[in-house]
């Protein structure tokens, strides 16, 4: 039979399939093949992989100095999304795709993995800082697992109020030392027409902002205890903070809980923000919207009670060396050097945050006065509720404290410390045996 | 199915007793052809085992360990019971049914009504392209936009307030069970326009004749649609609720999106609740144990639902 359409030398339907499956091969294989993101990095670099794509610029600076004192450098890599950063490094800090150093969080989120035997202890490496004067001892703890450390704190960052410079001089408003005169400024700026309190958390982390710090405003022992099991949930302090936060929601103090702290900005400029309680770190992202020291200023949430001892939250991430880093010598040197004063110049100057080294100061006016400050009265420094307790406890109370601030209700707030009460017996039970 | 099918050659469906292909037919297979027609089959029956059976074997065999992604201990059935005696799990049942029904009644109801009531106007077109249009943008952009609508004071709130409907203000999104109601609306916004284009592809095999019939013997109308063009719609009904009902039972991105299933767990789904315990959480067992009740739960509706519908006629 003659073919239907006459010409050249034409591709028959088994050399199309044939060839088809033979470029679908060599692309499986291509994509079986190891990426250059898990292969040893080259000479002279480490690896590290990080769920803030942001940072790179960071550790750059901070590489320079590091290649000064020890001849490496940071080669960073980043998952934006914080869940397909979590799965990723449970998986291959387990095998040798890891990356030499990878950011993760202190307290429990650190503890959950370190259980696993798949970090390096750098006890050492602490020893060696705090020797040096370069870190808090009082931090080793919230990096330390049955006697070893599990890294070295990547930031420090502290949660505080940022306050609209302008709303407050236009209001008469001085920066409040009491928690009276905190409460006296949320309702000046109420009765001026601006909602005191910008306050996120409906459906996200950030309910516990609010919640961790009243508790620490209140009673700052209990936060520690209720935190480590060594309290309930319905104790007298968490009873009081919620109706404190229940009255403080009926006195109209807070914004709708479906806001966002990217909103701030936007409110300045209206004449709408007044304060925001969040965490120092957030200060870098108001500098790079244009905003400056005159516009943001810091304080830090008073003691509830003249008699309480002032304490503040800290947040804090960690520097781990996976045990199968490709260049796990390497990467323990860079941990012994990260704390290094000089390379923290370099990283705060780029975060404009904080720094666990407190000779390390940024140079934003604005967190360097707050540092200063911390330095001189030295409250007692809280672990962040988000690392504070095991995740899947704190995962589902803050989801319970989101609804507390949809529906802030007193009664609410009785049944949703309940609620947390019953989740904190079933998961420190799950937590223990483990 | 005859919608997907090509219409298949006599010739390759004739019995071999066929006198008239007698002597044209070889009188035995080769044997060679299941040979040969296993090795066609191969690369497609590989990559579906490797791709679905086995993964979704390793589910379910997962779904019986306590299993942290470092350390694994059988459980045996304990993270079923777990399961179904939290009421967090109750209540993303219940949302996913909610979404069922909703999806059922308004991106299909409506599709179909859009496509029946525009297809012969003369500016239908423009009217279906209007509808059409938000199909185009990814789940992700529309769950934004909603974002931005559906917030408090956000676009919907300014707009009752400019209209004086202020008593109308509402917190869509964190009221239960207001927030999953309007989630459903958001979707809706976003997927009629596929329904539309089904239906109309639907309405377009219809041959001519059987409507001018109705329309000689004076039907019109409702009466036309309900006793004429609806039934001759039925394989493309079947086809649109059968998708409609899978996609609802396993949506996803727009409540992680619009609400990430709260405030708490009001407006979790069954997708999310697998998502939290697996990813947020780290507890691949009770996730995955959710993953195999929502794969049990959308095979079964497909079944029933297809078994009902594709019964043949004379059956």
């Amino acid at each position: 039979m003659p073919h239907p359409i006459p010409g050249g030398p034409s591709m028959t339907r088994r050399t199309a399939l044939a060839l088809g499956g033979a470029g679908l091969l060599t692309a499986t294989l291509a994509a079986c093949a190891r990426g250059t993101d898990t292969r040893p990095s080259a000479p002279g670099t480490v690896t590290l992989n990080s769920d803030n794509p942001t940072w790179g610029p960071g550790y750059d600076a901070a590489s320079d100095v590091l290649a000064a004192r020890i001849g490496y450098r940071i080669t960073s890599r980043s998952i934006a999304s914080v869940a397909n950063y979590n799965q990723i490094i449970r998986m291959t800090a387990q095998t040798n795709s890891t990356t030499d150093l990878i950011k993760w969080t202190n307290g429990y989120r650190l503890q959950d993995i370190a259980r696993a035997d798949i970090l390096t202890d750098l006890n050492e490496v602490w020893d060696d800082a705090i020797g040096r004067g370069w870190v808090d001892p009082a931090q080793r703890a919230s990096f330390t697992y049955e006697g070893k450390a599990y890294g070295v704190p990547l930031y420090k960052s502290y949660y505080a109020v940022f306050y609209s410079k302008r709303a407050f001089a236009e209001n008469g408003i001085d920066v409040p030392t009491t928690f009276d005169d905190l409460m006296s400024a949320a309702q000046t700026l109420k009765d001026a027409g601006i909602t005191p309190f910008l306050a996120p958390g409906a459906t996200t982390w950030e309910s516990e902002i609010w919640f961790m710090q009243l508790l620490a405003s209140l009673d700052p022992d209990y936060y520690a205890a209720v935190t480590t099991n060594q309290a309930s949930y319905v104790d007298d302090p968490a009873r009081a903070a919620m109706d404190l936060w229940s009255t403080m929601y009926s006195d109209g103090f807070f914004s709708a809980p479906d806001v966002t702290s990217n909103d701030l900005p936007g409110l300045v400029s209206e004449g709408r923000f007044g304060m925001m309680l969040y965490g120092t770190w957030f200060a870098n992202t108001l500098l790079a919207s244009g905003l400056t020291d005159d516009d943001i200023g810091f304080f830090r949430v008073p003691p509830h009670a003249s008699s309480t001892a002032p304490a503040v939250i800290v947040e804090s991430g960690s520097l781990s060396v996976p045990v199968k880093a490709h260049r796990r010598d390497a990467a323990v040197d860079v941990a012994r050097n990260w704390l290094a004063t000089d390379v923290q110049e370099a990283w705060v100057g780029f975060l404009g945050d904080t720094s666990p080294n407190p000779a390390a100061l940024p140079k934003s006016d604005l967190v360097k006065d707050l540092a200063a400050g911390i330095a001189a009265e030295g409250p007692t420094e809280l672990i962040r509720y988000w690392e504070a307790s095991p995740t899947p406890l704190v995962e589902g109370n803050v989801q319970d404290l989101g609804s507390f601030m949809v529906t802030p209700s007193k009664a609410h707030g009785e049944s949703t410390l309940r609620s947390m009460e019953a989740r904190a017996r079933t998961e420190w039970k799950i937590w223990d045996a483990a | 199915m005859t919608l997907t099918q090509p219409p298949v050659p006599q010739e390759a469906v004739a019995s071999p007793d066929d006198p008239t292909r007698a002597s044209a037919a070889p009188p035995h297979r080769p044997r060679r052809a299941p040979l040969a027609g296993a090795a066609f089959l191969a690369p497609a029956v590989a990559l579906v085992v490797l791709l679905l059976v086995v993964p979704f074997a390793f589910t379910i065999y997962r779904s019986f360990f306590d299993d942290n992604g470092f350390t694994r201990s059988w459980v045996g059935l304990d993270n079923y019971t777990a399961m179904f005696a939290d009421p967090a799990f109750g209540q993303s049942v219940l949302n996913t049914f909610f979404w069922v029904v909703g999806t059922l009644l308004l991106p299909v109801g409506l599709g179909l009504a859009i496509a029946v009531g525009t297809w012969k106007l003369k500016l239908g077109a423009v009217a279906r392209f209007a509808v059409i249009l938000p199909y185009a943008i990814s789940g992700s952009a529309t769950a934004v936009v909603w974002t931005f609508m559906l917030s408090t004071d956000g676009g919907l709130d300014t707009l009752l307030r400019l209209l004086g409907l202020d008593p109308l203000v509402s917190q869509w999104l964190l009221q239960w069970p207001l927030n999953t109601v309007m989630m459903i609306i958001a979707t809706t916004w976003q997927a009629t326009g596929a329904c539309v284009i089904l239906f109309l592809v639907g309405l377009q095999s219809i041959p001519p004749s059987t409507l001018e019939a109705a329309q000689l013997d004076g039907a019109s109308g409702w009466r036309l649609f309900w006793a004429v063009t609806f039934p001759q719609l039925r394989p493309m009904t079947i086809v649109v609720v059968g998708i409609s009902i899978v996609g609802s039972l396993k949506v996803f991105d727009q409540v992680l999106l619009l609400t990430n299933g709260g405030p708490g767990t009001a407006s979790e789904t069954l997708a999310l609740t697998m998502y939290r315990e697996t990813f947020t959480l780290s507890r691949y067992g009770s996730g995955a144990a959710v993953a195999v009740f929502l794969t049990v739960v959308v095979v079964a509706a497909s079944y029933a639902y297809l078994r009902r519908q594709l019964r043949p006629a004379n059956g």
